[in-house]
Formats: C-alpha cells, structure tokens, sequence
C-alpha cells in the first residue's frame, strides 16, 4: 500500500494535472487506502489548488487551466466530502464577494471566490455591477464576517470607497477587503480597506490575516 | 510633411520627419468633453457630438490622428446580440448579457449587420471627419477584435475554459465574429478610415495562455487581415511578450503595446517582421494620476527606444487630467528639435 504521504501526493498532482477522472480515481483509492476524508481535501486537493495558484501567478498556467483544476479538485470533493466526520465540514468563515457597481469585469473576483471556498470559506457571490448599498445589505442578511470588493476600472474603484464607509458604519465589525488591477497598497490605505490581495494566490492569507487582526 | 502624410508614410515604413504622436485607442477624457462642449454619453450615439470630440483630440489634446467609432469596445458584440450597460459621462458602454451562453448553434452573422447598433451613426460620423479634417489628418476606425467579442457573445469564462474543453465552440464563435469583423473593418475603409485598429484584450496574457492564442486568436485576426482593404493594427492590453512575435505574423501594420511589455524586444520582433509599434506611456498610471513631469519623462523614454508612433499603452482613463495628455505632444514636439 503506498503511504499517506504518497496518496496525497497523487490527489495534488491530479488536481495540478487537471486530471478530473485522475482526481476520482485518487479520492477513492484515499478512501480505501483509509485515509481521513479531511486530511486528504486540505493536504491533497486544496495543496493542489494552491500549486495552481503560485502556476497561475507564474504565468505557467493561465485562466482557463485554473478553471479545470477547479473541476477537477471539485469532482475530487465529492468523493471526499461525504466521509468527513461531523463537525469537520463547518465552514470557517462567510465572506460577501462581488464586483463594484458600474464595473463588469469578473475573471478575477470568480478566482478569489474558487480560492476562498476550497479554504473552506462560505462565499457569497453578488456578482458583477453590484450596487454600494447592496453590499451592506447583504453583509446584514448573511451575517458575513468578510466583504469582497473587486474592481477593475479606476473610475469605479472610487466607488469602493463609499461603500467602504457605509459599511463601517452600518457594520463596523465586519472586515473589508479589496482587490483588482488598479488596487495598490496606497489605495488599501488612503480608503481605509482593512487589507488586499493581488493575485489569486495570496487571497486566502489576505482573509486569515484581516480575520487574525479581528479576533488579536 | 502633414500629420497625414507623416503617418501613413511610417505607417509603411518609410522615412517620416518625426514620430507621430497620438492615441489609437479610446480617448473619451472628460476634460476634453468639458472643452469642446460634447461629452459622453451623447457623444457615444449622436455623429455631431461624436465628431466633435473625436476633433478635439487632434485640436485641443494634440494628436495627430484621428478616431472614428465610438468610445469603446463594444459595438460589434451589440450588433451581434448583446445587451449594454448604462454608459456615463465617465463610463464607457460596457457588456451587459451574453446571449449565446447556451449554445452557438444559432449564432451567424446577420446580412444586416451594418444598419444594426450604432453603426448608422458611425457612418454619419466618418462623413463630418473626412469634410472637417479628412485631407490632413489620418482618420481611423475601432473596435473590438474577434476573441473579444467571442467572449461578449458566449461569456468570458465559459469561453475560456472552452478554449480546452470544447475548441469546435470556440472555432465556430470565432468564425462568426472574424465574419463580422470583415464588414465591419471594410465598412471603416469604405468611409474614410486610413487604419482600422482591433482591441482584443480578452485575448490577452492575463487570460488566454499563448499557445491557445496560436490555435485561436492567430488564425482569425489573419482571416480578418488577409480580407480587408486596408492596415490593421492590434491593440491587446497587459503584457503581450509572449505574444508578440505571433501577433505580428498574421499580416497586421502595427501593434499597440502597454507599458508592461518590453519595449526594446518589441521593437525589434515587430521590426524584424515589417510591423510597426505604437504605446506605450502608461495609461493606467502616469497619464492617469502621475505628474506631468512623469507623462513628459515616460513619452521621452518611449521616443529614445524608437517607438514608431507615441501614443499611451492602452485606452486613456475618463478622468486623466489633459495636463498629462499634453506631455505626451510635448515630448515629441522637443525631442525632435533637439534632435
Ligand atoms: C478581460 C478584460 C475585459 C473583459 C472582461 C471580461 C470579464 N467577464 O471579466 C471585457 C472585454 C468585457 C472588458 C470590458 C471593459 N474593459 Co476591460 N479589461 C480586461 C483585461 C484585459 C483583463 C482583466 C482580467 O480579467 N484579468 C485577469 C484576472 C485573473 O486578473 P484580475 O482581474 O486582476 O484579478 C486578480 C487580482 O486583481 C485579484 N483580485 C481581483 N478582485 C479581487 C477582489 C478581492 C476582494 C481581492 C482580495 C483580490 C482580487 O485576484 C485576482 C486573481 O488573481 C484588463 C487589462 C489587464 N490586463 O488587467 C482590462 C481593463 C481592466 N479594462 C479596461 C476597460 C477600460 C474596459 C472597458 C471600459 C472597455 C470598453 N468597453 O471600452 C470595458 C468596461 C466594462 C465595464 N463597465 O466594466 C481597463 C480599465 C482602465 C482603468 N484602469 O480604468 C483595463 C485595465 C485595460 C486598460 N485600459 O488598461 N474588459
């Protein structure tokens, strides 16, 4: 029998490999092998999304190879999930996502939200040209602990701003990111954002890191 | 020599004076808008105020070239089915449905096309152009270029990812819009266009790796190129270096490149194969929020590497102040006296 080292091995490379029928076959040989379903979704599926991120970052792959290792690591979650014991597929924390009113541009806010939900993060996606107000109403209704903002256009990126400052007072306790092309450290402060991401490879430390800052 | 003659002259590769200066992408500046009196939206529709700030590039902002078509890069997509967003004085038209999410089965290119959308107007635009300005300056014409609207049509994401999946999907879209694209490129050349520039930024190294742009994108802008009655030049936005020696094999005049790319690499792929290459002052940064000292010492760079015609990287921000823009005139002006 190979060793738990090498079947999570075999799960990263098949998700790396966008290998979706690799990816099955692997999870359940895991299974069989008995291994915990846990183990093998953070330290094998999600290990492999991560090498894909730092790839995409790389530009040794590009957006449409980050779209099918996701499949792949979520044909890989179906085998997986249904064996995680109870309490283990709690979700670790709800984040409201979407791209700023005026701006249509979703590419990137779609691979923060693949990122975020294999860290085990609930997303909530709003969409593109989503209104100011409406990402404080919906912060409200899902209780999130995070809001996302994406913009990709210097104009509509003054709007992150308001929405910013309507949030903090409608909801202080609630943590702000921001990201996006024309989205720099200057920007983050001069709005008052509680922190960024600039590729889809840092954004799941970018939401421990506003989470840590929160509960310190 | 006229700003004209200038040019197309270099546009040839022939010996000019001095390096063009200009914008062959959108310059839809509200300064402007304020200065000439024709501001957008109005003047995304209406062929008079559309004229009018099209002029007020070449009058007020110094270029030395002209744009017909609109300000943004979307009216082949409208044509072809696709819904607008709300456009305002400082946001352009932008896509709002994609109607062929569910299938390409029925997408061709209507025989209509080109009283479709804002076409008419464009038209009507072209004819105020060539009468005000047509015999000394260089007009052109824009729009997006084929896997742009491709993914206009069917979604970007679903495009992409089909781009691995489901190439038969991606050829099928592409040879609609590569059809359109023709008309739409002649339709420019028969009313007065000099160059028609194609923007394809969802082709882009951000999105699409290079080897499915030779597969792809490759074949369909050569289509386009090899069946239209005059020059193109591709614009695609970030950085194009992996790219580039590929783009300026399917047969277009020039490239348009951002700041992102590497300048002296460019020029030297581009050159080796007839090309010529506009940018690359920083559109998103320096023409943007930078000081006009920064625009002057980025346009001055540009000129020292030999750019071929100076113009921003990509499509000038609503609100670029018109201090910076003129920077970019400046430069060109002295750098050609003191030379
Ligand atoms: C593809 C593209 C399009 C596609 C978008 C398709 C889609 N469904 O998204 C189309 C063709 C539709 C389009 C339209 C337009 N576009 Co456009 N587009 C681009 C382009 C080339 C790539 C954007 C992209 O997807 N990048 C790839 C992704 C993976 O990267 P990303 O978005 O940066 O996201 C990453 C990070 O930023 C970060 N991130 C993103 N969001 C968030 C959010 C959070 C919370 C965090 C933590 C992190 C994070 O993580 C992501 C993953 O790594 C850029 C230029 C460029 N190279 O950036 C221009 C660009 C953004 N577009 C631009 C413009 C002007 C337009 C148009 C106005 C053109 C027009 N119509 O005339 C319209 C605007 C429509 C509108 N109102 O929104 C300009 C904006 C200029 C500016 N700074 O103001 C750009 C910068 C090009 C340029 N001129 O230089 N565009």
């Amino acid at each position: 029998m190979p060793s738990i080292e090498e079947s999570l091995k075999r799960l990263h490379d098949a998700v790396v490999a966008f290998d979706e029928d690799g990816t099955v076959l692997a999870a359940q040989d895991y299974l069989d092998e008995g291994h915990e379903a846990l183990e093998g979704i953070m330290r094998g599926l999600a290990a492999g999304m991560n090498t894909v991120g730092q790839l995409f970052k790389s530009q040794e792959y590009y957006v449409p190879e980050v779209l099918l290792c996701a499949e792949a690591m979520q044909a890989g979650l179906r085998v997986l999930t249904p064996h995680l014991r109870a309490g283990q597929s709690e979700s670790r924390g709800k984040i409201v996502l979407g791209t700023i009113q005026g701006d249509v541009h979703d590419i990137g806010k779609n691979l923060v939200k693949l990122m975020l939900e294999i860290a085990g993060f609930t997303v909530y996606d709003l969409g593109v040209n989503v209104a100011h107000q409406t990402f404080v109403d919906e912060a409200a209704r899902t209780g999130a602990d995070v809001v996302g903002i994406s913009a990709m256009m210097t104009t509509t990126m003054m709007g992150m701003k308001k929405v910013i400052q309507i949030l903090r007072e409608a909801r202080p306790e609630v943590r702000i990111l921001i990201g996006g092309a024309p989205v720099t450290a200057e920007i983050v402060k001069m709005f008052k954002a509680d922190g960024y991401a600039q590729s889809a490879a840092d954004v799941v430390d970018a939401v421990e890191r506003v989470l840590a800052r929160e509960t310190a | 020599m006229t700003p004209k003659e200038r040019f197309l002259k270099r546009l040839s590769g022939q010996e000019a004076d001095m390096t063009p200066v200009g914008c062959t992408t959108a310059y839809g500046v509200v300064e402007l808008m304020r200065k000439c009196g024709y501001e957008r939206p109005l003047a995304d529709t209406d062929p008079v105020a559309m004229a009018q700030l099209a002029l007020a590039g070449h009058a007020v902002a110094g270029f030395d070239w002209i744009k017909a078509m609109g300000w943004d890069i979307t009216s082949v997509s409208q044509a072809l089915g696709c819904s607008l967003g709300e456009p305002a004085i400082d946001l352009q038209y932008c896509i709002a449905s994609h109607p062929f999410e569910q299938g390409v089965d029925d997408l061709e290119c209507p025989g209509d096309l080109l009283s479709r959308g804002r076409f008419p107007a464009y038209k009507e635009q072209f004819r105020i152009l060539r009468e005000v300005a047509g015999n000394s300056a260089v007009i052109f014409g824009m729009s997006e270029g084929p896997f742009t609207c491709a993914a206009n049509l069917v979604g970007t994401t679903k495009l992409l990812r089909a781009t691995m999946k489901e190439p038969k999907l991606v050829k099928k879209t592409l040879e609609v819009t590569a059809e359109a694209l023709i008309k739409v490129v002649n339709f420019a050349f028969s009313n007065g266009a000099d160059y028609f520039c194609m923007a394809d930024p969802t082709s882009g190294c951000d999105l699409l790796n290079p080897k499915a742009w030779a597969t792809f994108v490759a074949p369909a802008v050569k289509r386009i190129v090899e069946n239209v009655s005059g020059p193109v030049v591709l614009h695609i936005c970030g950085n194009t270096d992996k790219i580039i020696p590929m783009m300026c094999e399917t047969g277009i005049a020039g490239i348009s490149i951002e700041e992102k790319v590497d300048l002296k690499q460019a020029l030297e792929a581009a050159h080796s194969r007839g090309v010529r290459v506009f940018g690359n002052v920083s559109a998103k940064s320096t023409l943007f929020i930078g000081t006009p000292e920064d625009c002057y010492k980025e346009a001055w760079a540009a000129l020292e590497a030999g750019v071929d015609f100076l113009a921003p990287g990509c499509g000038l921000a609503p609100n670029s102040p018109l201090e910076n823009i003129l920077q970019l005139r400046r430069a060109r002006d002295e750098f050609f006296r003191t030379a």
